[in-house]
């Protein structure tokens, strides 16, 4: 089920990707309706572009129909105790999620996380009240920190890392949904789908921090731990984002935006683009699209909203201003 | 009899538990049913130690601990991995309780005494001081002192560098290689320095591009355990008070159980006002945490004796 199989595939042998921009101005909307259609949508133009002979004859079209009787692994941003509930991703959207992947037929939809900074993951995911929305928690939610561990050869050398220790649950999964939340990164520019993935690396075995990712250069880390379990699919929250000094100390930012796709490169260059940033100028995003999957606006057929009309530009550390889009000058 | 109510779910739920969610190896996992590792192993030990189970339940986890040391004197975080880890100053500590480990625990400390973090050095912060020109810096600490990492090569962080300082502290002094007084000196500078600015830690960036880190529960329990030989030094004493804020907001089993044992080790009463133990594992059974298990164990235990320390700064 797993296509990650295909995670190392270049762009010119890559069928296009999609991405649906949908506005969403509040957490009490019905985002189950909003989220199950949007996969339906994704999955009916994936097979239209792979009818049109588009891409090569290998390649399979992405169906959520093999999803029956299979696990589902939902990955949020739950980062910390979070006040003004812009650090972590809402939980409204991570359970229209799980029952929208309920309703294609998955046997069981777990939610999984292994926050980078807090050992204390049971007094994290009470505080985003995750319990309130998905119900009893202990067979559905998994700390990826503590989960038993497999050693992973890495399948590209972006780092030096050369193996990873990884949670099995996340292995085992058959189908791996990234969720961030749309927030900047005071030291990788932007943390969208693809550095959310540092979440699936256990502090059981690295630490809280998990500091053998930062020493093995963030970047190169997102990288490596991409190519060894690539996303299926991405669901970044930006109903409310963050600006700034993100991924914790940043200041709120209101996009009214979910964006959705089945290729969490394409998807993260996507919401750069909303926010009005140069994906080709994150240096994660830019070694991913050779590899992992499309960051040329060309390769992603857009569904839902146009970028240009859900735009919110986000303020980011001066350190990056070279990452903002030509004409704009706000930065913190 | 809420005390009381409170203190019965040790030998009524804790305990069943423990006994339950032992593998046939000897250990625990983090969880019931998941496989045996080194730090959940080292607080199951020292909770059936500390609550008075007979030999026969703690000599298996002391086994599965011996086992797992590898070569150099270390424990990995799991069997699997082949470096050590912060793990080993908890085994060390679990293993003081058993004197047949007495060798294991004296290779132990060796290696962590000898374990040096890898932090910023001096090449790297002249080549920092020029490169900012009088920019912000983007963390703000004193980058000479050096505790301990999660793992070799890495870091320095507050949670391993409080757990070393801990066995330590627990250790017989005979036990203790030379070189522990100087790097206890310097560690507990360490944690000093990485106190966020208004109390509490978390784990070890008080301030981040000149704004102020959020303290932590467990960041902030370890380190003043680590410190608690000086219980009145101001740094502690903010610390206690940013702790005592924060009592109410304490959502999970394991952060309460060690809140209450940090609190009660610098002789404090325990507030009665405080959501008990026993609410919390109504709501979701502390998540089959063995972690979580112990610690509840351990702050309803009256006697604290695995806290108690074995020898005094200047005995070293």
């Amino acid at each position: 089920m797993r296509t990650a199989e295909n995670a190392l595939v270049p762009p010119f042998r890559r069928p296009p990707s999609q991405v649906a921009i949908r506005r969403a101005s509040s957490y009490e909307e019905d985002l189950f309706k909003l989220t199950y259609e949007t996969l339906l949508e994704i999955q009916s133009h994936s097979r239209c572009t792979q009818s049109s002979g588009d891409v090569s004859a290998s390649d399979s079209p992405f169906t959520f129909a093999d999803l029956r009787g299979r696990t589902v692994l939902l990955k949020p941003n739950f980062v910390g105790f979070d006040p003004l509930r812009v650090m972590n991703t809402h939980p409204a959207v991570v359970a229209a999620a799980r029952e929208s992947f309920l309703k294609l037929g998955a046997a069981q939809v777990l939610i999984g996380e292994g926050p980078a900074l807090d050992r204390d993951t049971e007094g994290i995911i009470e505080s985003v009240r995750l319990r309130d929305y998905v119900g009893p928690l202990k067979r559905t939610f998994v700390d990826l920190n503590l989960d038993d561990v497999e050693c992973v050869p890495l399948r590209t050398r972006a780092s030096r890392l050369g193996e990873l220790y990884l949670p099995k649950t996340a292995l085992g999964a058959d189908f791996v949904v990234s969720m961030p939340k749309l927030k900047t990164h005071h030291w990788a520019g932007v943390t969208l789908s693809l550095k959310n993935m540092f979440g699936i690396v256990p502090g059981g075995c690295y630490g809280w921090p998990k500091n053998v990712l930062h020493w093995a250069g963030i970047d190169n880390s997102i990288l490596d731990i991409n190519a060894a379990l690539r996303p299926d699919f991405a669901i970044v929250d930006g109903i409310f984002g963050m600006e700034g000094n993100g991924p914790i100390q940043g200041v709120p930012k209101r996009a009214n935006v979910l964006v959705f796709g089945n290729d969490p490169v394409a998807v993260d260059a996507t919401c750069c683009r909303i926010m009005g940033l140069l994906p080709e100028r994150i240096k994660y995003l830019a070694g991913s699209g050779t590899l992992l999957g499309h960051t040329n606006a060309e390769k992603i057929e857009q569904l839902g909203e146009s970028i240009e009309s859900v735009r919110t530009p986000f303020a980011v550390l001066k350190e990056f201003r070279k990452l903002m889009e030509p004409g704009r000058e706000k930065w913190n | 009899m809420q005390a009381q109510s409170e203190s019965s779910l040790v030998n009524e739920v804790c305990l069943p538990f423990l006994r339950a969610a032992r593998n046939e190896d000897g250990g625990w996992g983090f969880h019931a049913s998941s496989e045996s590792r080194v730090e959940p192993t080292a607080w199951a030990a020292l909770a059936l130690s500390e609550t008075g189970s007979s030999k026969d339940l703690c000599q298996p986890a002391y086994n599965y601990l011996r086992a797992a040391q590898l070569r150099d004197g270390a424990w990995p975080s799991s069997r699997a991995q082949r470096v050590g880890s912060w793990a080993t100053s908890l085994a060390c500590w679990a293993l003081m309780g058993d004197s047949e480990s007495q060798l294991a625990v004296t290779a132990g400390l060796r290696w962590i005494c000898e374990d040096w973090p890898r932090d910023i050095n001096l090449f790297q912060r002249v080549i920092q001081k020029i490169t900012l020109r009088g920019g912000k810096e983007i963390v703000s600490q004193n980058a000479t002192l050096r505790g301990w990492g999660w793992t070799p090569h890495t870091a320095t962080w507050v949670e391993p560098t409080a757990f070393a300082l801990i066995a330590f502290d627990q250790a017989a002094a005979q036990l203790l290689p030379r070189k522990a007084r100087s790097r206890r000196k310097l560690a507990k500078a360490l944690l000093y320095d990485r106190m966020c600015p208004g109390g509490g830690w978390n784990c070890g960036n008080p301030m981040v591009y000149g704004v102020p880190g959020d303290p932590l529960v467990e960041p902030t329990v370890w380190a003043l355990l680590a410190l608690r030989d000086e219980p009145n030094r101001r740094e502690n004493l903010m610390s206690l008070e940013w702790l005592e804020q924060n009592l109410s907001r304490i959502l999970s089993a394991r952060s309460l159980a060690l809140a209450k044992i940090c609190w009660e080790s610098y002789g404090r009463n325990w507030p009665t006002s405080l959501i008990k133990l026993r609410e919390l594992y109504a709501k979701n059974e502390f998540l089959d945490s063995v972690p979580a298990m112990a610690w509840t164990c351990l702050a309803l235990s009256p006697g604290q004796n695995w806290l108690k320390v074995a020898h005094r700064e200047k005995e070293l």
